[in-house]
């Protein structure tokens, strides 16, 4: 596999194309982040002792508005058009369930294995497949060992509120935990929804909330969201790559409903145990799928290519551009 | 993956109580181990790490199926079986002069019963015979060559050294293991393999469509260097029915992932559950193994923390460290003599000569989608650019602008992403890619239309040269002075500098690396070359390493000695990526798996068993 390794992204406004000096550009995230501590130090108001009594129902953790409130955002990072957005495909659902993980006797952290049961068995006799499919064991999920209990749990509640996890903390400083994030960012989300146009986030139009993201994301120190110290990325950060598992990770999560999320990619998927060649006997050599073929291109690609967005041009470019400034040659 | 009770953890033989090796690590060096000294009649104990993903993994009615699944959530994201950068750190620094930082690049590889070769695409190519005589081949080519300058050796010499055995004394070994974890294979397709005496057990299986553009691009000839030799990729994949275990159906999930139908060749469902159904071997996972007990030149017993967290101890007549070679170390490391020395390393060099393999990636957009999520990761290469003559006996000399020259590179796969919509396109698009030119598709429609169209996943590919890292003294793993893992332990320090050895093979084959991907059918303005790590600051994100124990006949210069047993330690033997010397340019693992053979079989007294 090709290892597309970026180069770590600098934060804040647009870089020029010129090369940056060369020392800004050594810094690993980490380090130039510790040059932000005023910034750090803003968001680090603690949480007040807020107690929901309305939030204790198992695998609930937002309230109606803060839940309601996610999932404007989440389809903000994926919005509806032809295909589904990030709330029809159930991210903001997803989010929910990995901060209640431990609601659950069996923690839902990793999916149970080997199959689905999307895809049947192969039948290796003639190279086709079978009707017969699996069970589905990804329903089933895996109890995670002491370490990883305790990892996850620090994960979700913070490295200080879980026995054992805070064995780095006197450096690296605590680590907190999403749950908190969550609640403190989406209130602020909505107070700055306010400070700009007097509503709530959710009562906005899709062109408002847009520009209340994008202030969130890029505006001025004073307004956006600064990295978290320990973790090294922001709110909106960890809200993009949620919202992209809840849209494409395996609906056992609680995203990605009916696959829309994988449809709209036009990939299959999780695949076993049927793949993409089926070894037959009959013919003592392997079989491909006419329609997903492994050797020879998409079926409707055979003519010629099929063309791409500008948008999908311009995340190529971009990546050249990049890469270019460190390996000019 | 049970919990809390410690006699979950427990593979095979329960009853054993007496061991005669104690083994650390259950990957491709412990498994094999295991497998060799239980045949043997040996009793063995395994302590392995991480928890166990093929449950049953012991059941002698038949090998049932893993944990291991098609999903990138619990692979790519959450670590089902890689170590956690939570839990167990690593620091780095490019050199000894800077403070280390915590770095989760730093060789994360899998921790889990069945090790790390588990979550690899299985590629498993030899050595070729002149890496293992690199040191004394070059030092004559030098002398018998007036002008000829080769960075490491006559000009910032490095650490190289010969092999202290052939590649014809380790070639019944390598047959042993391509049959015991079942390879496919061509024989005679590549060039530059060094002779073997048995075909590959299995035939290739199903060619990539991406990968048959760049064979075809790599067999136009280049200007100035001639045509290019492509072959199909060794891999310990099956492409038949073989060892009880079914064809690879090509799934796609493969490089990072567990097989979900045991079609790979892992170390669990192989050497592991042979060792398993002898009834003389006893796996513990979820086994922390912290620290050897000893008086400086015989160990007696090993203590680990278990799965409740309890620290236990274990006795056994002789142990071998196949941890990986960061994590065998740092078991020395942590393990003072009565002296207060470090364990085993009397030469000064434990931890030293830490070799990862040097990376170059050179990509390109493909116009048509690659559909790189059908297939095993990568089933074609080229091994030209290791610089070695046809055979692979010899180093081969260039001439460069009138004066000799020699550029030892490593093998080349051709690969493509693996169709993995959250970690290779959603986050290199929305977070990874920077603000950069005040463009990056972070939302909405841009990015909507750029995971459609899989800017990144349906339309790269190239190619990953796996080149020979120079060994270093001054490239080692030392203990951490400031962070500690979820044990209490300190955490493994990597101090890391590349060599001008590597980045001169780097500068010469990059154009024409460059030039396969444009002839494979990528316009021109859209091959480019990944910057290296240290370009970047980063550490080496390679997943091979080797180094840090190294084997060698003089005490005075090596940790281990042909037979991978401590010089200076009577009963404790190294038998993984550790011993390598050298590291030469091709995937380590089948070179590990044929050292674990060597070494184990020579303790048991036993030939190699091959069909």
């Amino acid at each position: 596999m090709p290892t597309l390794k970026l180069p770590r992204a600098l934060p804040g406004p647009a870089e020029p194309l010129a090369p940056p000096s060369p020392p800004a550009l050594l810094l690993g995230r980490r380090e130039f982040l510790k040059g932000l501590g005023a910034l750090l130090a803003a968001l680090a108001a603690p949480l007040t002792g807020m107690r929901r009594a309305y939030a204790a129902a198992r695998g609930r953790f937002f309230t109606g508005h803060e839940f309601a409130t996610l999932a404007a955002l989440c389809d903000r990072v994926i919005p509806p058009d032809h295909d589904p957005g990030a709330r029809a495909l159930g991210a903001a659902h997803y989010i929910e369930r990995m901060l209640t993980a431990f609601d659950h006797r069996v923690p839902l952290v990793f999916a149970g294995g080997p199959f689905s049961n999307r895809n049947p068995f192969p039948d290796n006799d003639d190279g086709t497949p079978s009707r017969r499919r699996p069970k589905n064991a990804f329903r089933h999920f895996i109890p995670p060992t002491r370490v990883q209990e305790l990892r996850w749990r620090a994960e979700l509640f913070g490295s200080a509120k879980v026995p054992g996890a805070d064995f780095n903390d006197a450096v690296l400083g605590p680590l907190t935990g999403l749950r908190a994030i969550y609640r403190q960012s989406l209130r602020r989300v909505d107070k700055t929804a306010r400070a700009m146009h007097g509503k709530a986030f959710v009562r906005l139009e899709p062109a408002e909330q847009d520009a209340v993201f994008a202030l969130l994301d890029s505006g001025p120190a004073s307004v956006r969201f600064a990295p978290d110290p320990r973790r090294g990325v922001t709110f909106i950060d960890l809200l993009v790559e949620h919202t992209l598992e809840g849209c494409f990770a395996a609906p056992e999560y609680g995203g990605n409903r009916r696959l829309g999320g994988w449809r709209m990619l036009g990939i299959e998927g999780d695949d076993q145990p049927l793949g993409y060649s089926i070894f037959s006997r009959a013919k003592g050599d392997y079989v491909e799928r006419p329609d997903h073929p492994m050797s020879t291109p998409n079926p409707d690609e055979v003519a010629a290519p099929r063309p791409i967005t500008p948008d999908a041009e311009k995340v190529q470019d971009t990546i050249i551009a990049l890469t270019g400034i460190f390996a000019p040659d | 993956m049970a919990r809390h009770r410690r006699d979950d953890d427990v593979l095979g033989n329960r009853g054993l109580a007496r061991f005669d090796f104690c083994i650390v690590g259950s990957g491709a060096g412990g498994g094999t181990a295991a497998h060799v000294l239980a045949a043997a009649g040996q009793n063995v104990l395994v302590l392995e790490a991480g928890p166990n993903p093929f449950p049953g993994l012991d059941d002698p009615s038949g090998l049932p199926l893993p944990l291991h699944s098609n999903d990138e959530l619990k692979y790519s994201i959450r670590h089902f079986v890689q170590q956690d950068g939570f839990l167990e750190p690593r620091t780095f620094r490019g050199d000894a002069a800077r403070a280390a930082a915590v770095n989760e690049d730093v060789n994360v590889l899998p921790k889990a019963v069945g090790g790390a070769f588990q979550h690899a695409d299985a590629k498993t190519p030899r050595l070729n015979a002149v890496d293992f005589r690199l040191k004394s081949t070059m030092d004559a080519l030098i002398a018998a060559t007036p002008g000829l300058e080769v960075p490491g050796f006559n000009v910032e010499p490095a650490n190289f050294a010969d092999w202290p055995f052939t590649y014809a004394d380790l070639e019944p070994f390598y047959v042993e293991a391509e049959q015991l974890y079942g390879v496919q294979g061509k024989q005679g397709d590549n060039l530059f393999e060094s002779a073997r005496s048995q075909p590959y057990p299995m035939p290739p299986g199903v060619p990539m469509y991406f990968a048959l553009l760049l064979a075809e691009g790599a067999r136009q000839p280049l200007p100035d260097y001639g045509p290019l030799h492509p072959h199909t990729y060794p891999a310990a994949i099956n492409s038949r029915f073989y060892d009880g275990r079914p064809p690879c159906v090509d799934c796609g999930l493969c490089s990072g992932f567990g097989c979900p139908n045991n079609s790979k060749g892992s170390p669990a469902v192989t050497t592991l559950r042979r060792a398993l159904l002898t009834g003389r071997c006893q796996l513990r996972f979820n086994a922390q193994a912290c620290r050897l007990v000893n008086d400086g030149g015989h160990v007696s017993a090993a203590e680990y923390i278990d799965g409740a967290g309890i620290r236990q101890r274990v006795t056994a007549d002789a142990f071998v460290l196949a941890a990986s070679p960061i994590e065998s170390a740092r078991l020395c490391l942590l393990s003072p003599t009565p002296g207060g020395a470090v364990l085993g390393n009397s030469s000064g060099q434990l931890g030293q000569n830490l070799m990862f393999h040097s990376q170059s990636n050179v990509n390109g957009f493909l116009p048509r989608r690659v559909h790189g999520q059908r297939g095993r990761a990568v089933t074609h290469g080229i091994s030209d650019f290791r610089g070695v003559e046809p055979g692979g006996e010899d180093i081969r000399l260039f001439t460069v602008s009138g004066t000799p020259r020699v550029f030892l590179g490593g093998i080349c796969e051709f690969g493509a992403p693996q169709g993995q919509p959250i970690s290779e396109d959603g986050a290199v698009y929305a977070i990874q890619l920077p603000a950069f030119r005040g463009f990056r598709a972070r939302m909405g429609l841009p990015l909507k239309n750029a995971l459609r169209d899989g800017a990144l996943g349906q339309h790269l590919f190239g190619l990953t040269m796996q080149a020979e890292d120079a060994p270093q003294r001054t490239n080692l793993v030392d203990l951490d002075p400031t962070y500690r893992d979820v044990y209490g332990l300190p955490v493994p320090r990597i101090t890391y500098k590349p060599h001008t050895y590597e980045m001169a093979a780097r500068m010469f084959y990059l154009p024409l690396m460059k030039q396969i991907v444009r002839n494979a059918g990528a316009p021109a303005d859209k091959v480019f070359v990944t910057p290296t790590d240290q370009q970047q600051g980063a550490a080496p994100s390679s997943r091979h390493i080797m180094g840090t124990l190294r084997m060698g006949t003089d005490p005075a210069t090596s940790v281990t000695n042909a037979g991978g047993r401590f010089h200076d330690v009577d009963n404790l033997y190294a038998c993984d990526g550790s011993v390598f010397p050298t590291s030469s340019g091709y995937n380590p693992t089948l070179t590990i798996i044929a050292v674990a053979l060597k070494i184990t079989h020579a303790i048991a007294g036993t030939a190699p068993e091959t069909g």
